[in-house]
């Protein structure tokens, strides 16, 4: 049975998106801004009919680190990788990738694809050419 | 407006607090009203902040500070802007006073942490950064500013030995202060062997969590009277904030809210970078010191991570940053810090800070950011 279906206006359907549904959503601004956080306006033009939008599931890293000291609910995951993504459907969304003990195991530029496990939050896995996992 | 000017300050040692934050910031309270010179009934207005009070079971501190310094009718407000929180009350200060509203304000910061874990303490931390958008995706607050780092780095090359070095300067500063919360030097060998938190960033690279409190007593000119200790006058005093989530930013070669504040401060008191003797900026983490002297407008983009193994910003270097340790040695007590980096300006001006006092005191800068840059507060004073 279907879910029932959260407004695309609130942090509930960005959450829902994760975990329920596999998708990564954003608003898409008339001044080609896309944003993957909760707004009701865009932060850089200030226009308010956003479009609701699919950011597609794959893209590459802008920047990560290396984290060893985890916040509590992360506790059993570290070390772990905490990553800024520009996704191929347009839009930068953080997340983070498991098992990722060495800054040199990554690198700016690589290929990712949103992974959702059965942990909250946006979790990616390196991108394999033939849709391979890690 | 009214000339505005600080005439009182007082802080704790940083690191431990044997009392609870509400009796430290109480005390320092009291101490910084006494040297003030102000009669306590002038005060018109106290802002606390104290972000964390929650750890201490406790909300609305306001009224429970004024009630034990002998003001209870004296209202109160709490400010919260993450680890710029008591900067923002020093501008809510100022704005009161400057506007005419009061003739004095009372500023007071003050956190107590180190009744937790280290886990549930960065658990605290990451709660002034989004929680569905960035803690709940596995942000902490060392990985946050370690990826303006990774970015800094692939841009212009920051190294780990530049960091180091900043890691190295501030220790020796904060060597010199009593009120520091690390007492003792480091080499960059020990900086270069401590673990790594959150890559690139190093366990010397973070700030501590540390209790402390600190309070300065705003005061307009014609209330002052003829205070004991030199004011400082309070030349500018800029807020400013930026999209606060980093996933929607651009440029993460920097933080937008200090450039922008920063301009503004300038544009208030008439001057530019170069009259600036020293400055306190916000070093929550090495990478923090060098966006911070970037954004400033102190150096071009990618210049000012080679100042600290240059010298130019030791305490006797061309540019004194962070004579007290900053938050990287002296300590971060979150709500506490901005009313503590202007603590050690009056101490700077009046020519009290010992072995790290800095040799020209015309112009300072105080800078405070909360959480990655979604606030930002820039104060510039001068003597009368």
């Amino acid at each position: 049975m279907a879910e029932e279906s959260v407004g695309p206006h609130s942090i509930e359907a960005f959450r829902h998106g994760y975990e329920e549904e596999s998708r990564l959503r954003g608003f898409r601004s008339g001044c080609g801004f896309v944003t993957a956080t909760w707004v009701l306006v865009c932060p850089r033009c200030g226009i308010r009919d956003l479009v609701e939008a699919d950011l597609g599931s794959t893209g590459r890293l802008v920047a990560y680190t290396v984290q060893t000291v985890p916040s509590d609910e992360f506790l059993n995951d570290a070390p772990y990788a905490y990553v800024v993504v520009d996704l191929d459907g347009g839009g930068r969304v953080t997340g983070w990738m498991a098992g990722i003990t060495e800054e040199s195991e990554l690198a700016a530029g690589d290929r990712v694809r949103f992974s959702p496990t059965y942990k909250p939050g946006v979790q990616f896995v390196r991108d394999r050419p033939n849709g391979g996992g890690p | 407006m009214r000339e505005t000017w600080v005439v009182g300050a007082a802080t704790t040692r940083y690191g431990k607090l044997p009392d609870s934050g509400r009796e430290a910031a109480t005390r320092v309270a009291l101490e910084a009203i006494d040297g003030s010179g102000i009669d306590p009934k002038r005060i018109g207005y106290t802002f606390v902040s104290n972000a964390f009070g929650v750890a201490e079971r406790q909300a609305h501190v306001g009224p429970l500070i004024n009630t034990a310094l002998g003001i209870p009718d004296v209202p109160s407000a709490t400010i919260e802007s993450a680890c710029s929180s008591s900067s923002a009350g020093l501008h809510e200060a100022f704005v009161h006073v400057a506007g005419g509203f009061a003739d004095a304000v009372l500023v007071v910061g003050v956190e107590k942490l180190s009744h937790l874990d280290t886990l549930t303490a960065t658990s605290y931390f990451a709660m002034g950064a989004d929680y569905p958008f960035e803690t709940r995706n596995g942000a902490t607050f060392p990985g946050l500013y370690a990826t303006l780092a990774y970015v800094h780095r692939q841009k212009y090359g920051t190294t780990s030995e530049e960091l180091g070095a900043i890691a190295v300067k501030n220790h020796a500063n904060a060597a010199r202060n009593p009120h520091a919360h690390f007492q003792k030097e480091i080499t960059l060998e020990t900086y270069l062997r401590s673990p790594v938190i959150a890559s690139p960033l190093r366990l010397y690279d973070c700030c501590p969590f540390s209790d402390g409190a600190a309070a300065v007593v705003v005061a307009a000119r014609e209330a002052a009277g003829t205070p004991s200790s030199e004011p400082l006058v309070i030349r500018a005093s800029a807020r400013s904030g930026s999209v606060a989530d980093m996933q929607d930013r651009l440029d993460l070669t920097g933080l937008p809210a200090t450039r922008t504040a920063a301009v503004a401060a300038f544009r208030q008191a008439g001057i530019g970078p170069d009259a600036v003797d020293f400055l306190e900026v916000h070093d929550c983490f090495t990478i923090a010191e060098v966006l911070a002297l970037e954004d400033l407008g102190f150096y071009p983009k990618g210049a000012a991570a080679r100042a600290g193994p240059e010298g130019e910003t030791a305490r006797d270097g061309r540019l004194p940053v962070n004579p007290s340790g900053g938050l990287k040695a002296k300590g971060h007590p979150v709500s506490a810090t901005g009313a503590g980096q202007v603590v050690e300006i009056f101490e700077q001006f009046n020519h009290r800070a010992g072995a790290r006092q800095v040799p020209k005191t015309e112009w300072a800068l105080a800078h405070n950011v909360g959480a990655t840059g979604g606030s930002c507060s820039v104060h510039l004073f001068s003597h009368r």
